[in-house]
């Protein structure tokens, strides 16, 4: 993983790629590569659709070896959603085979002369760049099978569906899991939208006689994954929570707490929360023969993930995680698991952000297009999208978009990014995060590991109301060293739980990269990839009035709690003050 | 655990069915279901009364508890009343689930909604709780309680047996209402908007 790719679109005479030295980037992997070459070379005012915007696809540094959990990519450009900077996180198989053909960055630059749709190969012998118009309008699922009898079962895909290819503000990009089906996706911001504007329709992956990346020092690597290999699996909810009943075993939980987003965050508890739940879902796949755990990618050892069969026993989609049952779920009031994998599927296909879809049927739903709780309605208002129908572009548009056309007044946004699946008035600490994060509204931003574990501005009493701003800038700080790794965010709860754990962690870092790692070297990452974004956003037009939850989260009391968001905008603004 | 016939049902159902079905009724548990016991009390005197739990288990398993929604950071001082609801879970993934865990290094940014100790005069006696039962508790405990009986509400009951598949019915061995035997497939025909129904199964 010793160079970038770059592959500029616009080239004079057609697509033209290239290979360069890590240079500046050397070191960097994940999001501190993505948000550090959209940084410095996207010009922050730039049109997302243009040709001075980059989309920049980078494994993690520990991607490509056989370190456990290592699959996670980031994309990263400037948002079409945001207008500011983005890092799209995603699973499956693309960022092990990447990293294995030894790019560090893929990344794709101006913009095609004409409306010539591309796929681009890239393997052993190098990197081919095809028009193939064949393509256009395909959905992720008849795309990712076309290139299978192309270019055989072992490739990985990196795909967009109608919404990219139309450039939709919601559009994410595909990556295929391990049975080379179209279902991981980097979701938030609309980066398919900037592939789509790019020209490219699929990327195919082939890393057949490439090896695995060897670490510095192989007997400590070995030693040191083995312990946290032994640390995740030993762990409550990495070793049988997860993998029993996925991402979904939050949904009777936050019901419970009152936190679970109803009905366009009108309410915090949904009453058909047990329908949709996680042990529910989960007995509706074994029922079927679905597989109830799985990993979306090779090395991973947690195996939230699942296959979902329809009522026939025919495969329909993967086990819909948490944040997609929430936001085509309670926020949109369908109880109906069924219709909700459905809405998973179709979100797959067309290649949009579960999470912004449901946001916006749920705006959709408040302005009067249908009842909340009509699942026909919510699929038919998604398979517009996919048409690209003008209710279909306004939808596929995101939340905030909507709310504007149809004048609500309620649309959960923060920098014209929809709320995930968390009521912040519930969970005020949550709306910190949700609030300053440099990506909008972003559930995963603040996510790792415990401030005390890092000890980033002191230790924080946890059971005093004032550390809720302290937290947030420490978790935001370890996230991004985390999604730099390639690491699935999913540790964090081993790590922080399991001193020997997090030591294996480093350990792993150290004996792959031969240079020692601690956990202020982590701090440091993560600060420096902060610094990076928070310089584009500055640069791009952000200040502290866009760091600010809609205002309705301050007026408007939610049920059962009856609780307004009480964060201080003052409090707020202290967050990045390091 | 007291008797829960004296107290709410109308209708008791004894089923018997396969073991690999005991799991099927998870999102029973999840709905929540009435028990008699003890209360007045702290909530870890209430939890460690009932069959299936004890201070090892509550300790390392249930790190999550609701109490009438509320996350409860110390059982020790947290009292339960009669007609309150208990919902127990265990360790959450997610940031969310960090922050709702009890005593987690989170706790602070959910602390509006959180449990806070009330000046409370009852005394321990007799009466009831809505418990509910969520993920790897409710896979643990589960056949516990059903073995011994829940008290659930009628309407959750037959909306519950409206949805289960073929399949969750084939393994159904035996049914009685009322200590009478009753056919398999009339259960998904009774019809209990109003009434509560005391439901033990049994495996085999």
């Amino acid at each position: 993983m010793d160079k970038i790719l770059r592959i500029n679109m616009g080239n004079e005479g057609g697509p033209k790629a290239s290979e360069e030295p890590l240079g500046d980037y050397a070191g960097l992997g994940g999001r501190g590569m993505t948000s550090a070459i959209v940084s410095k070379e996207v010009p922050p005012l730039c049109h997302p659709l243009g040709k001075d915007n980059k989309l920049v696809i980078a494994p993690g540094i520990l991607s490509g070896s056989v370190a456990a959990q290592s699959g996670r990519v980031s994309v990263g450009c400037k948002s079409p959603l945001t207008g500011g900077i983005k890092e799209a996180n995603s699973g499956g198989q693309g960022s092990q085979v990447l990293a294995r053909l030894g790019y560090a960055a893929l990344v794709l630059e101006g913009q095609p002369k004409d409306d010539t749709l591309y796929k681009i190969v890239i393997n052993k012998d190098g990197v081919e760049i095809i028009a193939d118009n064949s393509l256009k309008m395909m959905g992720n699922y008849d795309l990712i099978e076309k290139m299978k009898q192309e270019y055989g079962e072992k490739v990985a895909c990196v795909s967009i569906g109608q919404a990219g290819e139309m450039k939709m503000a919601a559009a994410t990009v595909a990556f295929t899991d391990m049975e080379q089906r179209p279902t991981r996706h980097a979701g938030r911001g609309g980066v398919g939208a900037v592939m789509g504007a790019k020209g490219v329709k699929v990327i195919i992956l082939d890393d057949a006689e490439m090896p695995k990346r060897s670490p510095k020092d192989p007997e400590k690597f070995k030693k040191a994954n083995k312990a946290f290999v032994k640390g995740l699996r030993k762990h409550p909810i990495t070793g049988e929570g997860l993998p029993g009943f996925g991402t979904n075993i939050l949904t009777n939980v936050i019901n419970e707490a009152g936190a679970l987003p109803t009905h366009n965050f009108q309410t915090g508890q949904f009453d058909g929360a047990s329908k949709i739940s996680g042990e529910t879902q989960t007995e509706i796949m074994k029922a079927r023969d679905g597989l109830v755990t799985h990993g979306c990618h090779r090395g991973c050892v947690i195996r939230c993930s699942g296959i979902y069969m329809d009522k026939e026993g025919k495969y329909l989609t993967k086990r819909p995680e948490y944040e997609t049952v929430w936001a085509h779920g309670g926020n949109c009031g369908i109880d109906d698991m069924d219709a909700i994998a459905m809405l998973d599927r179709l979100d797959d296909d067309f290649g949009l952000d579960t999470i912004e879809m449901g946001a916006t049927i749920g705006v959709a739903m408040e302005a009067g297009l249908a009842k909340f709780g009509d699942s026909d309605a919510a699929i038919d208002m998604v398979k517009e999208v996919g048409k690209g129908t003008s209710l279909g572009r306004i939808l596929g548009s995101g939340a905030a978009v909507t709310g504007k056309v149809f004048g609500v007044e309620r649309v959960p946004v923060v920098k014209g990014q929809a709320l995930p699946a968390y009521d912040p008035r519930s969970v005020q600490g949550i709306g910190v995060t949700y609030a300053t994060s440099t990506m909008g509204a972003d559930h995963t931003a603040g996510y790792a590991v415990t401030a005390n574990v890092l000890s980033v501005g002191g230790t924080v009493d946890p059971l005093k109301p004032e550390g809720q701003v302290e937290l947030s800038r420490n978790l935001q700080i370890a996230t991004a060293a985390v999604d730099a790794t390639g690491m699935c965010l999913f540790i964090a709860f081993a790590i922080l739980d399991q001193a020997d754990t997090f030591n294996a962690l480093l350990d792993l870092l150290s004996a792959f990269t031969g240079q020692e790692c601690t956990a202020d070297d982590v701090t440091a990452l993560g600060k420096q990839i902060l610094e990076y974004e928070r310089d584009f956003n500055k640069r791009a037009g952000f200040t502290a009035q866009h760091d600010r939850l809609p205002d309705f989260f301050k007026t408007e009391k939610l049920s059962p709690h009856n609780i307004t968001f009480e964060v201080k905008d003052e409090d707020l603004d202290q967050v990045f003050n390091w | 655990m007291e008797n829960e016939k004296d107290h709410i049902q109308t209708v008791e159902i004894l089923m018997t069915v396969k073991s690999d079905r005991i799991s099927s009724f998870t999102q029973l548990l999840g709905q929540g279901f009435t028990i008699g016991a003890r209360v007045g009390c702290t909530v870890m005197e209430f939890l460690c009364n009932l069959p299936g739990l004890d201070f090892n288990y509550i300790e390392q398993r249930v790190q999550t508890i609701f109490l009438n929604g509320k996350p409860v950071d110390d059982l020790n001082s947290a009292v339960i009343l009669d007609g309150a609801t208990l919902a127990l879970s265990a360790a959450m993934p997610g940031l969310a689930g960090a922050i709702l865990r009890r005593g987690g290094s989170y706790a602070s940014m959910r602390h509006q909604i959180s449990y806070k100790k009330e000046l409370i005069s009852d005394s321990v006696r007799e009466g009831c709780v809505v418990l509910k039962l969520f993920n790897l508790v409710a896979r643990e405990l589960g056949p516990i309680f059903l073995n011994h009986g829940i008290c659930v509400s009628g309407e959750n009951l037959s909306g519950f047996f409206r949805k289960m598949p073929e399949d969750f019915w084939s393994g159904c061995r035996k049914v009685k209402k009322d200590g009478q035997t009753l056919e398999v497939n009339k259960l998904m025909q009774m019809d209990w908007q109003t009434e509560n129904v005391l439901l033990k199964v049994h495996s085999r």
